[in-house]
């Protein structure tokens, strides 16, 4: 029987690809010539999930580079707007390429991903689907520690024998 | 995607999950604590096998609460549970995995639904057990369950078939800690998931007491065949009402019908653990001893000086439980 797997955690995941996981990575994290998306793993005394990344519009052209609620890059004037369990990323017009809604459980969070996403080809590396989003090319999933805090190298020990 | 291979010999602790009423049965918590003990000794990882929709918010309790593996299958079609269709997705998991034990609570939920997927895994299964360890060398699971009546307790083993199925009584196994900085591993198989159209769910009505008011409740009063009748034993509501609990009964009395079924303790029904338990007209059988011997305190009232319910009072009077009943009714209502 075929199965997909990952990471999860007790205290906060994020919902992509119909799959929980602690934290992962789409592209090549701090990449200064290409999309990255950072989805980084949320400690057990923090309660907000933390996104970084570098975002181009579907023509390949750069439009904004975030590192958590800052912003480095701003070509697109883009806009922000947060809330207690929301956060969405959203071009001058109001429409929104990048949405993050969490849910508060009794002992925990939940955070969907939504959106459209392309790298610097114009290739879509995501999109809306059911409720979350549905991810295209290289990804890191299920990071088990925080990647803002360590050597890139570190985080990246997925176990390489997964079957059950 | 990875593939799942049927290897022997069997391996892995399974529980099933039963997160129905999630905050007030414990049961499945209980039984990840038990099942993580006995993959240790296995020297193997506890999985916890969750069927339903939009289930993320157990499977993380779980994890909190010890699980090694998450085993998910989150569905439109699995938001009611249906025994058939649990039953034959569970079948297939299991055919493809194959555990070396699996567990559930023997709850309603688990009595109707591991009987089936035993008849249809063609292996044993130890119902309603209040223990459970392992041999290591063989592997086998000892599984002791009452038997004849409840008189005696029995340890099964099933050698030869796997995986090794049980029930387990709630309340028999403390739960571990919630632990919000646990991380474990989930995997979602890639399983065909249909409704079987022969069964649909026409309506569903809530129990008349809700699960966790007897379960949580502080004071709880009982009331077995020695109250003689449903007048009798309505007066056991009064006492509970002024001692700000909640009535329990042993299996006679709902036989009897002076009280429903929910109310029902013991082994095939809830499990209490107040601070105070008084207890009227039971005779203390093991069936329903199960269901109360995590009380702190139990008042035991029977006319028979040698009923077994005295044996594990803390405080044994002998005397006809209608009588007491009233007499203590009478003395609070001047109280308050």
């Amino acid at each position: 029987m075929n199965f997909r797997q990952s990471l999860i955690s007790a205290h906060h995941n994020y919902l992509v690809n119909q799959m929980l996981t602690p934290g992962f990575i789409l592209g090549v994290l701090d990449a200064l010539d290409d999309f990255w998306l950072l989805a980084d793993v949320v400690l057990p005394d923090e309660k907000a999930p933390y996104l970084s990344g570098r975002f181009y519009d579907r023509r390949g052209g750069l439009i904004l580079h975030l590192q958590g609620k800052e912003i480095l890059e701003n070509p697109g004037n883009c806009l922000i707007q947060s809330s207690a369990e929301d956060f969405r990323l959203v071009y001058p017009s109001g429409e929104e390429f990048l949405a993050l809604h969490t849910e508060i459980f009794t002992n925990g969070y939940m955070s969907r991903i939504q959106g459209k996403l392309y790298d610097r080809m114009g290739s879509l590396r995501m999109e809306p689907s059911f409720g979350s989003a549905k991810v295209f090319g290289d990804a890191q999933w299920a990071i088990p520690a925080p990647a803002r805090f360590q050597n890139k190298a570190s985080f990246l020990s997925f176990p390489s024998d997964f079957s059950p | 995607m990875r593939k799942a291979e049927q290897s022997k010999p069997t391996k892995g602790v399974w529980v099933f999950g039963d997160y129905r009423n999630y905050f007030q049965n414990r049961v499945t918590l209980q039984l990840i604590s038990k099942g993580k003990e006995l993959a240790g000794k296995l020297g193997t990882d506890l999985t916890v096998l969750v069927l339903g929709y939009q289930v993320h918010q157990y499977v993380m309790e779980y994890v909190a609460h010890g699980a090694d593996v998450i085993m998910a299958v989150d569905h439109p079609v699995l938001k009611n549970y249906q025994v058939e269709t649990y039953s034959r997705l569970v079948a297939e998991l299991v055919k493809a995995w194959a555990p070396h034990i699996f567990l559930a609570g023997a709850t309603a939920f688990g009595r109707e639904f591991f009987p089936r997927l035993a008849k249809r895994l063609k292996t044993g299964l130890s119902a309603d057990c209040v223990s459970l360890d392992v041999n290591v060398e063989e592997g086998w699971l000892i599984q002791t369950t009452p038997s004849f009546g409840g008189h005696l307790l029995a340890d099964v083993i099933t050698p030869k078939s796997r995986p090794q199925m049980a029930t387990v009584h709630p309340g028999m196994f403390a739960e571990r800690l919630h632990d919000k900085s646990a991380v474990g591993r989930i995997i979602y198989p890639d399983i065909k998931v249909e409704a079987d159209e022969r069964v649909q769910l026409v309506r569903s009505k809530p129990e008349q007491v809700s699960r966790g008011e007897l379960e949580n409740a502080p004071v709880v009063v009982v009331g077995g065949r020695g109250m003689g009748s449903g007048e009798n034993f309505q007066m056991l509501f009064e006492l509970a009402r002024h001692l700000g609990g909640e009535v329990g009964a042993t299996r006679p009395a709902v036989t009897e019908g002076w009280v429903g079924e929910e109310r029902l303790l013991g082994q095939t029904g809830r499990s209490v653990k107040p601070r105070l338990l008084i207890t009227f007209g039971t005779s203390g059988a093991l069936q329903y001893t199960t269901g109360i011997q995590g009380a702190e305190t139990i008042i035991a009232v029977n006319r028979d000086p040698n009923a077994p319910i005295f044996k594990i009072s803390d405080l044994g009077l002998v005397g006809d439980g209608r009588s007491i009943l009233r007499l203590l009714i009478e003395t609070l209502r001047k109280r308050l």
